[in-house]
């Protein structure tokens, strides 16, 4: 009884969460990200993982130029009620659009297959908990992201080790992965 | 040459009959050849798993919440854990994230090191208003940290670094000496623990980049080196993973936990103590385990009598980490040189066991060793946490102070009124 009573007390609340998320909309949002901002798309991710980037942020552990400062303004509870909100939204739908490089697309869903990657990011590259959700993402940052990995930029995440995920992998190789995951509905 | 050309071709054929079969991948049981050395020259992502059963499909190791738990939420754990009696536990400090091995300074500072995020930490202050400063951030996985002649020491994966004065440099540590670094960069269980023997020599474990296989022959050891000079020795041999130890203040000799194999089964193989008692001990990994369970896969002929068996076998997968030999006053008297050792708790289980301290008894030789549980109720349900212990250490009172990475807090538990 006690638990659940104490559960409920330090419980996230979404609704805060929105509020505060608000002005991370003009790069986080639908539309398109400011001029030289490669931002993800948030709404969807697993909430462990929103949660894990903001600590990782603020922690310097995961350098960003635009996050790290704003990282900092956030308490735990701040962090715990923003990834309660994103996660409670439908993810993105990328729209329906000729594929201008149906290679690309071959190849990237082969790298997936051959590299593991759902073994982490599950089938259909949903995530869960603490791996974020890759399909439909914006291919864009999923580039950066994959070559942030690669060159040793971007941390965090302790065993999932990432980097040595994608070491093998040649720059075209990366393009392809972003190309094809980001067209995933 | 042949060997590169025939793995291409044989990567080229599974990617041929994954793509031919969709999904078959994501829904076929998992199979990991780790036998090979490509396997762990780059390591990958989910280097961990290995040759599943139907009945482990989606076992993973869990990640623990990103804040850390609220404070309600800890102060209502501690009022469940069960402690012999007379014994007390308490939150010592907060908000402390990932944290991991700790260390005494020489002014009453606690150090501590951290595994998700690149932090060291230093806790200061009055009792009930432990304050936590960050002093080094950015680092890769500082989990193992040591304090010597007003030095901090901290092993961050393929480096020990030394901050001289650090405990009066808190709000400005000084750039680090390299004290050693022949060390592979593997973050696959590269994490490190630290333990100074009566020689000033560091005691630092070495494991293997995956779960189980033939391993690099820079790994799967316990090196004893010298930060003075930078030079080492190989001290034991056929060591997993291992992340706790200590001197015996008894004998001096050097004692630690170790991490059995993953995927086997929910009761086997049993991780373990074990105590180096000559120079050079193989401790049986890859090819046995538990001290009388050969690998199915890797023991290649090997028998178990020809290595050195545990002192006690822990249990399987209660993932032993930190561990301490009492030597405070606090505690009665029948504890004195007893070793606590903090259990983090299963992944790789159907139902999680593990997530306590532990006391063991044992004689300086390893015999007659027996254990109990000292402290526990950190499960929650089957495959869930409310705290994860990670490290325990005695302080300067007799307490014995308990560092847990799920929570992110330090407790403390004291003996008597």
């Amino acid at each position: 009884m006690a638990i659940s009573a104490a559960a409920a007390a330090g419980a996230a609340d979404p609704a805060a969460g929105k509020v505060k998320f608000e002005p991370c909309l003009a790069c986080h949002g639908s539309g398109p990200a400011p001029q030289g901002e490669v931002a993800p798309l948030l709404a969807g991710q697993p909430d462990n993982f929103l949660q894990w980037q903001l600590v990782y942020f603020r922690t310097e552990t995961r350098k960003d130029a635009s996050m790290t400062p704003i990282s900092l303004l956030l308490s735990n509870a701040d962090i715990r009620n923003i990834g309660a909100y994103l996660s409670s939204l439908p993810p993105p739908t990328p729209p329906e659009s000729k594929d201008e490089r149906p290679d690309l697309t071959e190849a990237g869903e082969q790298l997936a297959k051959a590299n593991h990657c759902a073994s982490c990011h599950l089938d259909g590259f949903v995530g869960k908990d603490a791996i974020p959700r890759l399909a439909g993402q914006r291919e864009a940052y999923l580039l950066k992201a994959l070559r942030d990995f690669k060159s040793g930029a971007r941390r965090g995440g302790g065993v999932a080790a990432m980097p040595d995920a994608v070491y093998p992998l040649s720059d075209e190789g990366l393009q392809a992965l972003a190309h094809y995951l980001s067209r995933l509905r | 040459m042949q060997a590169k050309q025939t793995s291409l071709i044989g990567a080229a054929v599974l990617a041929a009959a994954l793509l031919a079969v969709p999904g078959v991948q994501a829904q076929g049981l998992k199979h990991y050849d780790s036998s090979k050395k490509s396997f762990w020259e780059h390591p990958p992502a989910d280097w961990f798993l290995g040759d599943e059963t139907e009945a482990q499909k989606g076992l993973a190791p869990k990640a623990p919440p990103a804040t850390g738990v609220p404070m309600e939420e800890i102060q209502a754990t501690l009022k469940t854990i069960k402690l012999p009696k007379g014994f007390h536990i308490s939150l010592w400090a907060s908000d402390v994230p990932s944290a991991r091995q700790m260390a005494w300074g020489d002014k009453g500072t606690l150090f501590v090191g951290a595994f998700g995020v690149g932090n060291v930490y230093a806790i200061t202050g009055p009792e009930g208003k432990k304050e936590v400063k960050v002093i080094l951030k950015g680092l890769k996985m500082p989990t193992g940290i040591a304090f010597r002649n007003g030095a901090l020491y901290v092993a961050d994966i393929d480096k020990i670094y030394k901050y001289d004065n650090a405990e009066a440099s808190l709000d400005n540590m000084p750039a680090p000496q390299v004290v050693y670094d022949d060390m592979p960069s593997y973050v696959a269980h590269g994490w490190k623990y630290l333990v100074f023997d009566k020689e000033g020599w560091l005691w630092v474990p070495f494991g293997p980049p995956f779960n189980i296989g033939i391993p690099p022959v820079a790994v799967s050891q316990i090196r004893r080196v010298n930060p003075e000079n930078g030079l080492a020795e190989i001290r034991a041999l056929g060591v997993r993973n291992s992340v706790g130890g200590d001197i015996d203040p008894r004998t001096g000799d050097y004692w630690f936990s170790e991490n059995a194999r993953d995927w086997l089964s929910d009761n086997t193989p049993s991780d373990k103590l074990n105590h180096i008692s000559r120079m050079g001990e193989h401790f049986g990994y890859p090819y046995c385990h538990q001290g009388n369970l050969p690998d199915p896969k890797f023991a290649m002929g090997h028998k178990c009598s020809e290595f050195t068996p545990p002192v006690l076998n822990l249990g399987a997968h209660v993932a032993p980490l930190g561990m301490k030999f009492y030597t405070g006053k606090m505690f009665p008297a029948e504890y004195k040189n007893n070793i606590f050792l903090a259990e983090h708790g299963s992944w790789n289980r159907h139902v999680y066991q593990g997530a306590r301290i532990m006391r063991i008894i044992v004689d300086p030789k390893g015999k007659h060793a027996k254990q109990e549980v000292f402290a526990s109720g950190w499960l929650k349900g089957k495959q869930d946490f409310h705290g994860r212990p990670a490290d325990v250490i005695v302080a300067p009172d007799g307490a014995l102070l308990v560092a847990d990475d799920w929570a992110n807090a330090i407790y403390r538990i004291s003996y008597g009124k």
